[in-house]
Formats: C-alpha cells, structure tokens, sequence
C-alpha cells in the first residue's frame, strides 16, 4: 500500500507525551497553583493528563468540643484546633456556613492576603499544605500565580508574594511567581504563540494581562469580583453572601430574560463588573505608550468562576463592540476550562522553569 | 468573524524595520511547535538574546551613539519584549538600579566609539533568532546548505568499503559510519516498471535503483550549545517516530549522523504517490524503488532550512555509498519535491521539500531542477495557486515538460488542454495496472507461488 507519511511528521505529536514520559521516569514533578481568593486550584502531570485538584480558599471557626472534633475527624472533614475553636476549612466551610447561617471567612480578600483576617496565613498555610505534597526531590519547582497590583496596593502585593513565596520554599520547593493573566495565556493562546489578552475574572477580583510572544505588556488589575456580586445580591435581596454564591454556583443564565429579583440582581452586578473590567482594559491599552507592533487581530481568553455563567462572553463582546481599542480584537473566546486555566498555566511555567 | 474593537492607531503602518523581522521570523518558527513548553523556551530563548543585546547597548556611555544604535538596531520596536520580569511578577530583589546603571555608563566611558561599534556589530550578530529564519528571497536561492571550505586536495579511496561492522555501527572507507540502533525491517521491497512506449513490464525488481533526499519537517533548533538538550531530544524523538512508521531508510541528524532506520533490502514510506522516469523506464510510486534519504531540517517558506556542514559531509557520503552499493545513476537521485504529486488532482507539488536549493553539486549531482519533470512532460500533471504561493515560479524542469506538452499539442492539432487530459487518462490507467500488479504481487508472497505479473498496459 502507498502511504504519505510526512505530513504527520510535522510536528511529530508524540514528542509532547515522550517528553512527560521522561519527566515521569526522573520523579520530577513540577506544579502549577491559582491562589485564588475564592479556590486554590493545582495542576500537575499525571502520567500523560494533566489532573488538577480544587480546594476552597475559606474557612469557618466553630467552638471547640471534644464531640465535634470527633464528627470532624469521622466525616473526613480539614480543620485544625486553635485554642478553644476548631478551624474548618476548605470544601467542607460553604456547607457549615449554609448549616449555621453564618458567612465564610477568607484568608485571602481581593486576591491578595486579608490583611483584616488574623488567621489567613495559618488557614491558607493548611489549605496548601493538604493540596500540595512534599517534593519528591529539593527544589522541585512550584509556579503560583498572583494577581496584578491594584494602583495604591503594590505593597501589599509584594507581603503576598514574599509570604508565599517563602511558605513554599519551606515546603522544599523552588518557587516562581506568575501573573495570572499571563498563566491564562499560557494556558489557552500557545495557537498564538502566547500573543493575546488572557483575563481570569475570579472571586476577589479580575485580573488582565495583554502578552506579545508570551511577555506581558499590560497588567492590570480591577477590584472587582465573584465576591463584590455574591455581597452586592445579598445586600439588595437580604441574604448571607454566602447563601448568594451557593445560589449562583447552582447555575447562572445571564442570555435569558431574569425571572425574578434575585436574577434581576445578578444580572445589574454582572453587567457593571464586565463594565467595569472592559472599561479598565479599554482605558489602559488607550494609554500605554508603548504597545509592541503586531499585523494580527489578537484574541481574549476568559477564564476564571466569575466568567462561567452561559451569556458572560456576549455581555462581554458587547461591551467591547462600543469601544475603541488600538488593537484590533480577533475573537472573545472561553477557557477550556474556565476554573483550572490558571493553574494549567502556571503548570507551563513551571515545566518552563525547570 | 468582525473585529470587535477597531484598531484606532496604525499599529503596524509603515515599512518593516530589523525588530518587525525578528517577531515575524520567531512567529514563524514557534508556530510549528506545539508542545506548548517547548514552545515558550524557544521564544523566551530567542528573545533573551535581544535582551542581552539591549543591555549591552545601555552600557554605551554616549547618550547620541547610544540613540543611534537604538535606531540601527530596531531596538525600540522590540522595547515593549525586553522586560526584566518575564513571569509579570515583580521578582524579590531589583537589582538593576539606575544608579548603577549610570555607574556602569561612567566606567564604560572609556571605552572608544569604535570598539563600542565593534561589540554592537558582534552582539548583533548573536542576537538573530536563529539562521534559518532569514527572509525568504523569492527567485533563485543559493543552494541551502551552510558554505564549505575548500579542503586540500587528499587521497580518497578508489571505492567504497566496509571498513569494520561492530553490533551497533558500521564504519566505511570514505569516512560514512552508519548508526544501526534504530535499524529495523520493513515490508520487502518488489516493485514493476513501465517502459516510456510499452506500459507495464512483468519484470519484478528488489533492488533499489534511485535515491530520494528529503527532509525530515521536524523541529529545528539553533545549532547552538545552549539547545544542545533539545537538538539532541528532538532527534531522537524523530528518530523513534521513524522507526515506529518505517519512514526513511536513512536520517542524517543535524550534528551528521547517520542514522539507518529501515533496512536497504526493505521499502519505507517515504515517497508515497511520486513519479520519474529516466532512459525510457517510468517508475510511479517510488516507496519501493527508491531509496529514502532524510536531512534533518525542514521546508519552510519556499525552501529548505540550511543543513548543516556536517550533514552536508555525512549526506555527501552515504550517497556516494550507496549510489556504488546499488549502482545507482546520477539521474536517479533526486529530491522528494521534484518527484511527489497528488495523483487524484493530477499536481506536482504535492510535497515540496527540497524542490527548490538542494546543493546538487555539493553531492556530486547534477542539478535535477532542470530535468524535465516527467509527471508533468509524460502525464500531463500541472500545478495550482497552492504551489505558487510557495514557489512563485516553478523549477526549470517543469517549464521543460509543459514545453514538450505544448509541442505535442502542436504536432497533434489539438489544444494543451487535450494533451494534458490524454496524459492523465494514461497515469490513472498506469496506476491502476499498478496496483493489480501489486495485488498479483501480494497474493504470490501470501501463496509462496510463482509470481505472475500483470500485462502490459500501454
């Protein structure tokens, strides 16, 4: 039989899974973290896959006693002890809030480190350290993203990068910090050669990266996200804003007509996010002076829980049709996977590194 | 899809300077690599190239030459890449303060305008991303092949021989050593000829009787000892990828080894639907008759990337092996480009490499783009706007065979239309009485009976 082989040699797609081999072989064993302020979520290789494990960035103090400490340990739920209260913490926070009608509390508060939360470094400490495990071998490298800075809190993002930096070099890691947006980019856009404008719109905020051949050129950060919705709902239809992200995690269609106050309420504080988010893009590409040349229209990529309800890309691509940039845009498009885009990224930096 | 956002400035009017070509070559290159890892190292690689330079250019102590170079070498283009914080995420400690930088201006500026020139001219040497990315220059190119000195005259041996055979090499008299590791059998070689006026002939061959240089359109790395990791990883990825589909009897890596991958006496995919004539016999098909010789490099914007000297001397070798193994003739070895055609649409071109800069001459060949191309002069075949957008202009020996199709037409009264359709009504026939032979073929070796090929199909 006649056979045209060569088309498949360029580019030989079994390089890509030779090489995780390899790395499979060695015991390396790189790691991508989002140290979001709602999740933190880790990638790494598995074999030829990528797996990626997801934890919620919350916890919930309840009093101790000897009793529920016991109920804890039997039902396989994270806490730790701390003084005279037990700290839950994790997946299982959002059910005992819901179950004492009582708000979640977050290490984390706009994406960086909640300066007001005393417990955030031993709670986020806990968090990671269950969802990442020892390295294999000293100096394993780890890339965690952070957000970009927030005009007049460039310092506070510094303490963030630093604590966390040095809570993962004591883990035995070789840590590397990565820009979310850029992550999102390394995710999504390698069709691109890493060009484009990668967006994770998460609980704390929005983060916006603009990247020309994988380098950031735009970083930009808006105060704004899943969190202010959940408060902003819960404030006008008078409820907990942790009963507000339950109801909106069970399935939010902002395409269609609201059918009462509360999908009313979450379709005002969309739109004003995605105002928002696209108003700060257009305002900060409007004025960097330098922009490097490209020929090519450059995609979005929208990424992060915020972004996931059906109808976030229209509202988004309308807001953008009224506006102005001096780039042109090839196409809004969804993540992958909207909730693990980030720590995928930061997955590819890492390898990167290594 | 619209643009969603209009472009309010001119981001990309006027001409191209040093920096635009940079991108774009880089562009070009990464696009074919897709493992995104492998991807982001090469383009942070090439980029910190620029870097480097950008930092030397800085030291320069006068503020005017300074500009000046900035200028010369399209550094401001590229400003917005040369960040120092790559991962967008300030690193812990700046280092690089302008006091210092300043500091290192003063020390510098002793330093005379000349020498300063003198390094700009060597850094920006250094800094091009890779040099088989240069602009492609659209008519004739110099032969893609880095330049070989001329070496003294020295004694050669009156034939090729083999030297010593160890378990997993053998060693020649011209120099050729032949890697065995990846060494594997294929489906054995049998094959039919046509003769140019008579069709099919019922002769059966196993011999090979021409060769065919391809290249192996795999990921090309710089020939640099920083990509020492991935010019050797992705060789031997190629190799294994070789191996495993049976595709060239032979590759030559970038560093001149030569690598056998599916044995002589066996046929290999590499020619799939590839036709050629020479001395009045037609050959279709040419995975059984031909020989498969891969260079490690790859066919990109209307040539090949250069191979490197040592492949050149490596090639220049095995072929001169070969060629006296089998008895081959000058005019049986060719390029996969020149030979390759989609048999459904009747085009040449249908894979392009080396169809254009193969250094003939360097092989001691002589040069097959102006022999006429027997696809098109015996069966008519043409080309689409696909192939121009590529080549621009076909090879001489395509120009040759539409000349004899006009001829013909001339002779016959009928239009080169006519002619063309006739020669291609001739090849399907052709590859039809092929195939059946083929069929004859297999089910003779299924029965270990007498083989009986199929008549002649004139």
């Amino acid at each position: 039989m006649v056979e045209e082989r060569k088309d498949h040699l360029w580019k030989i797609a079994q390089e890509a899974e030779e090489r995780i081999d390899d790395l499979t072989k060695t015991g390396a064993s790189p790691l991508g973290l989002d140290v979001g302020t709602a999740k933190v979520v880790v990638s790494r290789r598995k074999g030829k896959e990528i797996e990626s494990g997801t934890e919620l960035n919350a916890f919930i103090p309840v009093p101790y006693s000897k009793f529920t400490e016991t109920i804890l340990g039997q039902n396989d739920i994270a806490y730790y002890r701390d003084g005279e209260e037990l700290v839950i913490y994790g997946s299982a926070t959002e059910r005992f809030a819901n179950m004492f009608n009582a708000e979640c509390r977050r290490p984390m508060a706009d994406g960086l480190l909640n300066p007001r939360e005393k417990r955030a470094m031993p709670v986020l400490e806990a968090i990671l350290t269950n969802m990442v495990p020892k390295p294999r071998t000293a100096g394993e490298t780890l890339a965690f993203s952070v957000p970009a800075a927030i005009p007049g809190r460039e310092a506070a993002l510094t303490y963030h990068e630093a604590t966390l930096r040095g809570f993962f070099q004591s883990q035995g890691y070789k840590p590397v910090a990565i820009n979310e947006g850029l992550a999102v980019i390394f995710s999504e856009l390698e069709d691109h050669n890493f060009t484009g404008i990668g967006i994770s719109c998460g609980g704390g905020m929005c983060n916006v990266t603009l990247a020309f051949l994988s380098i950031p050129s735009i970083l930009l950060g808006i105060g704004k996200g899943g969190d202010y919705i959940d408060s902003a709902v819960g404030a006008v239809v008078n409820e907990h804003a942790t009963r507000v992200k339950s109801m909106k995690e069970e399935g939010v269609d902002l395409s269609r007509q609201p059918k009462d106050k509360f999908e009313r309420a979450l379709r005002i504080y969309y739109e004003e996010l995605i105002e928002t988010l696209v108003e700060g893009l257009t305002k900060q590409l409007s004025s960097a002076d330098k922009l490097p040349r490209t020929d090519r229209p450059i995609p979005i990529v929208l990424s992060g829980g915020t972004s996931k309800p059906r109808g976030f890309k229209d509202i988004f691509e309308k807001a953008l049709r009224t506006r102005t940039l001096p780039i042109q845009i090839a196409e809004v498009r969804m993540a992958k996977d909207p909730l693990t885009a980030t720590a995928r990224g930061a997955l590819i930096a890492a390898m990167y590194e290594k | 899809m619209e643009p969603l956002a209009r472009s309010a400035v001119g981001v990309s009017g006027g001409p191209r300077d040093r920096g635009d070509e940079f991108v774009v070559a880089l562009e070009a290159v990464s696009r074919g690599i897709r493992d995104p890892v492998a991807k982001l190292k090469y383009i942070r690689g090439s980029l910190n190239r620029y870097r480097t330079l950008n930092r030397c250019v800085r030291a320069i102590p006068l503020r005017g030459f300074r500009r000046q170079v900035y200028r010369w070498l399209s550094l401001e283009g590229l400003g917005p890449l040369l960040v120092s914080d790559p991962f967008g995420a300030a690193p812990p400690v700046e280092l690089r303060t302008r006091a210092s930088r300043y500091a290192s201006r003063a020390a510098l500026a002793s330093f005379t305008l000349l020498a300063a020139a003198g390094a700009t001219l060597a850094a920006w040497h250094l800094s091009r991303p890779a040099p088989m990315v240069k602009a492609a220059a659209p008519a004739a190119l110099p032969a893609a092949v880095e330049t070989l000195p001329t070496l003294p005259a020295a004694l050669a041996p009156a034939a090729v021989w083999l030297v010593e055979k160890g378990e997993g090499s053998e060693q020649y008299s011209n120099g050729l050593r032949i890697d065995l590791s990846h060494a594997v059998d294929g489906e054995p070689r049998r094959y039919h000829v046509f003769a140019e006026h008579g069709g099919l002939l019922p002769e059966l061959h196993d011999q090979p009787v021409g060769l065919l240089f391809h290249t192996s359109e795999s990921d090309i790395w710089p020939l640099e000892a920083s990509f020492n990791e991935p010019l050797r990883d992705s060789s031997q990825r190629l190799l294994r990828y070789l191996q495993r589909n049976r595709t060239y009897h032979y590759l030559v890596d970038r560093f001149g080894r030569v690598f056998r991958v599916v044995n002589e006496d066996s046929k290999a995919n590499h020619a799939g639907h590839a036709v050629w004539a020479n001395d009045g016999r037609v050959y279709l098909s040419l995975n059984n008759a031909f020989l498969g010789v891969s260079f490690e490099s790859r066919w990109e914007g209307g040539k090949a990337l250069p191979i490197t000297q040592a492949q050149l001397a490596a090639g220049r070798n095995l072929t001169e092996y070969l060629r006296q193994r089998y008895d081959i003739s000058a005019s049986m070895c060719l390029a996969h480009g020149l030979a390759s055609v989609n048999p459904r649409k009747h085009l040449i071109g249908h894979h392009m490499d080396w169809s254009r800069g193969f250094p003939w001459a360097a092989f001691g060949l002589p040069d097959q783009y102006q022999t006429v191309a027997p696809a098109v002069a015996l069966f008519g075949f043409g080309y689409d706007e696909d192939f121009l957008k590529v080549l621009a202009e076909p090879w001489e020996g395509v120009r040759g065979g539409e000349r004899e199709l006009a001829g013909e037409a001339v002779r016959r009264g009928v239009t080169v239309d006519q002619v063309r359709r006739d020669r291609q009504g001739l090849y399907d026939l052709w590859i039809a009485a092929q195939a059946n032979a083929e069929k004859g073929v297999d089910r003779a070796l299924t029965n270990q009976g007498p083989v009986r090929p199929a008549g002649n199909v004139g």
